[in-house]
């Protein structure tokens, strides 16, 4: 048994108290998508922008993106792009690899976006959605929010999972 | 490029002297986050940026942005929700602005991420993050960028102007 899964029995025998739900508009779930994390130079210019515009050029449609510098002075680009241009993507990274300076990268080829609104800037809607997701053992590849959401990208197969889970913990009209 | 024409979009929502708080490698236990999150609740701070990404080795890198107001009241506890994360760095970068780009339907049109950030970073704009979800693209740029940052997102898309 892993440390991870160590915690998580361990806090089910205990079992904590179930917390109030919190009231919520709506859940969004996007379509079947692909993410790509590279990891790139850092600096202040980096090569992010030339990823999206060289994604752009073949029409690759991309519906998130995460960008930060890491503890390593590396930026990090997580990206999803619609699933059936997964192929096309990893082949135009893999001939611009050297022109781009793509130090590592990864794939999962079926994730989905999950989004939940309003965030409106409430930590606690944050907190609740991270804590439910992994006390259930749900991997969360990369959070982020925008406007009013606040948005996590899982695979494909915990999907399903996640919005049951999510339902327990948020209340929906 | 997917994009040709010029994108009309919201007017932008800009926030600016805020903080960046980068806790760095933090464990993926259920829950690790939640000492952060409590001072935030606690203390009624809005959380203006939120991200966070794989650092590897099952660790996790979590990155906020608060208003200068807000950090007053959870620095003096901040020391110790760092620990209590077991978060294995924390680091902060001051005077910055979060810039909301709205409307240009980013989730449904290949090049409109590419087409921006490629404005911006022509222009010598420095974006520290990134955040973008369905029809909203959220940066962080030092303050001092901030008008020239108006002024590109200005040429790049059609900007209504405010009533």
């Amino acid at each position: 048994m892993d440390r991870q899964s160590k915690t998580l029995e361990i806090m089910r025998r205990i079992g904590a108290p179930k917390p109030e739900k919190i009231r919520i508009t709506g859940i969004l779930q996007s379509p079947e998508l692909s993410s790509l994390t590279l990891l790139l130079p850092g600096g202040n210019s980096d090569s992010s922008a030339a990823v999206l515009k060289l994604l752009g050029t073949q029409s690759i449609n991309i519906r998130f993106i995460n960008k930060y510098k890491d503890s390593a002075g590396n930026t990090s680009l997580c990206i999803c792009i619609d699933a059936e241009f997964l192929d096309a993507a990893l082949n135009l990274l893999d001939v611009n690899e050297k022109s781009l300076g793509v130090r590592d990268f990864m794939y999962h080829p079926r994730v989905k976006v999950i989004s939940i609104y309003p965030h409106k800037e409430r930590p606690r809607i944050a907190e609740r959605l991270l804590t439910t997701l992994r006390m259930n053992g749900i991997y969360i590849l990369s959070v982020n929010n925008a406007s009013s959401v606040i948005s996590c990208v899982l695979n494909a197969e915990d999907v399903e999972n996640a919005l049951a889970r999510l339902g327990d913990a948020f209340e929906l009209p | 490029m997917g994009v040709t024409e010029t994108l009309e979009i919201f007017p932008l929502k800009i926030l600016r002297d805020l903080i960046q708080i980068n806790f760095l490698r933090l464990p993926t236990r259920p829950g690790a986050t939640r000492p952060l999150f409590d001072l935030l609740e606690r203390h009624n701070v809005s959380v203006k940026f939120l991200l966070e990404g794989c650092a590897g080795d099952f660790n996790r890198d979590l990155i906020i942005c608060v208003t200068n107001d807000c950090f007053s009241r959870l620095e003096p506890e901040l020391k110790e929700v760092t620990t209590r994360m077991q978060a294995q760095a924390v680091e902060l970068r001051r005077s910055v602005a979060v810039v909301r780009v709205l409307g240009p339907h980013f989730d449904i049109r290949p090049g409109t991420s590419g087409l921006l950030f490629g404005a911006l970073e022509q222009a010598g704009i420095t974006v520290f993050s990134i955040a973008t979800t369905i029809t909203s693209s959220m940066c962080i740029i030092p303050d001092d960028q901030l008008e020239a940052a108006e002024r590109v997102i200005g040429r790049t898309f059609d900007i209504p102007k405010k009533k």
